[in-house]
């Protein structure tokens, strides 16, 4: 597994002004985008396309709760869609049954999947991960076992809620506020911001710092006096936490749930997204609700691809993401943009003299080797190479160099 | 409460389920011990042979054909997966390395569902002609598929262990199970030997898919999961490791999944079967300390 936090914690170290003007301008930013996605996407957008950011921001719930335990904690889950249906069962059974609010529903459904998710992932926490995997994979396969003869309430009685034979299904009931589509939407991204907010606070804080040193090293952890198994489990209950909650928000949107909605295969389909997408930023959750939300529904509509293909493209990112890039696209697509950048802005300067041709070379050596290197070695290096280049060029800083500086 | 002769045919099926199960466990404790891979995608391979076996006979061609094409297009397909991504992902830990095989599990899903859309109505199915001579053992109507899918999962675990222990190769596998890096300075062609457990797995695959497709139906997420599920249980059972404990766990399974048929109030959910029993044995295993820790995670 490639470093991703050693550099980025030195860089913050050396240059901390900096830093603070970027995290600010990174903030601003989202606050700008997620107003956006608040106020100005709802008249703009059509009901499928309502339908499918709806859709978006739960499923960016249930990848941010898959992103923190696989790109944070290193545990890989195969069974996160089982624990969204139990969140969604438990919603449906507790709008049909009672008349709470919908937010005290949601809260309620999060701590019974938390609790559900946690007492059967304990035995294998105490494991190695790749048990952790398989038995989340035999869980997946049990849940889709047990949906399939107890069914999703539809406002039946006894403790499944499920009448069979009734001949007309109520629907499972919204918040007051958030009866209409782009209510509901608006009212999604809020629950997501929230549950985002709440992720991050962890990651900043204790246990955060503790899932970082387990993802590093257990063996070293556990040497530190970190109670890893505690933090696991901590892990695991927050994100089965707030997948309820989502689970609880897909039984709103829905208003109608049916087990087929829940096949086996999208289990394993998540963990591809959050891989895809990339596990190890909260962006990375964004993209992969996207990934798992957005894209099956805009190519369909737009050109009739079947989910089929998506399935293998994602089977293929799989395989590449783990090889290749275990950054995600959160990860990678800035660096590619960044070289792209940098490739056609060469384009536009004059063609260097001969004499940088060697300069060029050690050049795309140097960024070759940096993502082998420490990154600090490589930037003295270059340092020394370009203005070696500088001499003898008489070239004045380009902006693709600066670039080049930036971890 | 059914009385016990409405148990007695599940007890043959069982078996035979048992069999095919022992059969896809013991290609996964193999390959594991070898690589460090646990193949998640075994399902999937040997259900895309399967799949292509049903099209070349459904085409008229002879039985054969198509029971070999399916053996050998999984041992093909399992094979260049792990010439490409074996060396690739070596190194980065079994976990990475077991999540990685979900991808080629997606990618063939996908492509099964694309080519072989599901319709409604009667799922397709192989058969072999052995299913309709039948011979009674005590009054138990016995058909030879049935002995064949037993006989099987008997001699493939058998046979394993004893290769596993006796042949050269076998015995390089244990020690690169051990410690690949020591194994390959002693001079064992590291790669070589990984190639045949890929191969050796990827024809179990292709058995044990044809063996279900013809047993159970062409049902692509039957065969992509369920086959997967249930041999991992066996081999959880058997802590990766052990091919006899994997071998009595997959039979266990099988003929407790059948046996609740009888019982109308659990046949539902006997496809949990495997799941429980592993569960169960996670329990007991994470109270003692037996897990051994001779691979470092990644």
């Amino acid at each position: 597994m490639i470093d991703t936090a050693g550099p980025k914690a030195t860089a913050t170290a050396r240059r901390g002004p900096v830093m603070d003007r970027r995290a600010l301008t990174r903030t601003i930013v989202i606050v700008v985008l997620l107003l956006l996605a608040l106020l100005a996407l709802p008249p703009l957008m059509s009901a499928y396309y309502t339908s499918t950011m709806i859709q978006v921001a739960i499923y960016s719930i249930v990848t941010l709760g898959l992103g923190l335990l696989v790109g944070r904690v290193g545990l890989y889950s195969l069974g996160q869609l089982a624990v969204l249906t139990i969140g969604a069962w438990v919603g449906a059974r507790l709008l049909f049954a009672t008349s709470q609010p919908f937010i005290l529903v949601m809260i309620e459904a999060g701590l019974v999947t938390m609790i559900i998710g946690s007492l059967i992932t304990l035995p294998a926490l105490r494991l190695r991960g790749l048990y952790l995997a398989l038995i989340t994979l035999m869980l997946a396969g049990g849940v889709t076992v047990v949906m399939q003869t107890l069914n999703f309430p539809n406002g039946g009685g006894g403790f499944s809620g499920y009448n069979g034979s009734q001949l007309h299904i109520p629907q499972i009931r919204r918040p007051s506020f958030a009866g209409t589509d782009p209510a509901f939407y608006r009212f999604s991204v809020i629950v997501a911001i929230v549950m985002f907010l709440l992720v991050f606070v962890h990651l900043r804080t204790r246990p955060g710092r503790a899932w970082a040193a387990i993802k590093q090293s257990e063996p070293s952890a556990l040497a530190a006096g970190i109670n890893t198994t505690f933090y696991k489990l901590w892990a695991m209950a927050l994100a089965a936490f707030v997948t309820g909650v989502a689970g609880a928000l897909l039984a709103g949107y829905q208003r109608e749930l049916l087990s087929i909605q829940f096949p086996i295969q999208n289990s394993i389909l998540l963990l591809a997204v959050v891989l895809v997408g990339g596990a190890f930023s909260l962006a990375g959750a964004v993209i992969a609700g996207f990934l798992q939300a957005f894209l099956p529904a805009a190519l369909y509509n737009l050109w009739g691809v079947p989910n089929d293909w998506l399935i293998i493209l994602f089977g293929l990112g799989v395989m590449q993401v783990l090889a290749t890039a275990p950054g995600g696209i959160a990860d990678q697509f800035p660096k590619d943009m960044k070289r792209l950048y940098r490739q056609i802005s060469r384009l536009w300067r004059p063609a260097p003299p001969p004499a940088t041709a060697d300069g060029a070379a050690r050049r795309i050596i140097i960024q070759e080797t940096a993502e082998i290197h420490t990154r600090s070695v490589v930037i003295e290096e270059y340092g020394q190479a370009r203005a070696a280049a500088e001499e003898q060029a008489d070239l004045g800083p380009s902006r693709g160099a600066e670039g080049e500086r930036e971890p | 409460m059914p009385s016990w002769s409405d148990f007695q045919p599940y007890i043959v099926t069982g078996l035979a389920l048992g069999g095919i199960y022992a059969l896809s466990g013991v290609g996964l404790v193999v390959l594991y011990r070898a690589t460090g891979v646990l193949n998640l995608a075994f399902g999937a391979v040997g259900a895309m042979g399967a799949f292509i076996a049903y099209s070349i006979i459904q085409a008229g061609n002879p039985g054969w054909l198509g029971w070999v094409v399916c053996i050998l297009f999984s041992g093909v397909v399992t094979l260049g997966y792990g010439l490409v991504f074996g060396p690739a992902l070596a190194g980065r830990g079994p976990l990475v390395q077991s999540v990685s095989t979900l991808g080629l599990a997606l990618v063939l899903f996908g492509a099964i569902d694309l080519v072989w859309p599901t319709s409604g109505g009667q799922s397709p199915s192989i058969s072999f002609p052995t299913d309709a001579t039948a011979f009674s053992v005590s009054q138990l109507a016995v058909t030879w598929t049935n002995l064949i899918a037993l006989a099987l999962g008997v001699v493939i675990a058998a046979g394993t262990g004893a290769f596993l222990r006796f042949s050269k190769l076998g015995t390089a596998m244990r020690a690169m199970a051990n410690d690949r890096e020591i194994t390959a300075t002693l001079g064992v062609p590291v790669r070589r030997v990984e190639a045949a457990a890929w191969l050796g797995c990827g024809l179990l695959a292709g058995l044990a898919g044809l063996m279900l497709a013809e047993m159970s139906g062409l049902d692509d997420t039957a065969l992509v999961f369920t086959v997967v599920i249930s041999s991992l249980a066996a081999a959880l059972i058997g802590r990766l490791r052990s091919i006899s404990v994997t071998f009595v766990a997959a039979l266990v399974i099988g003929v407790i999944h059948d046996m609740l048929t009888p019982i109308t109030q659990l046949q539902p959910y006997a496809d949990m079967t495997p799941f429980v029993l592993a569960a169960i044995a996670l329990l007991i295993m994470s109270s003692g300390q037996v897990m051994t820790r001779s691979r470092e995670e990644g």
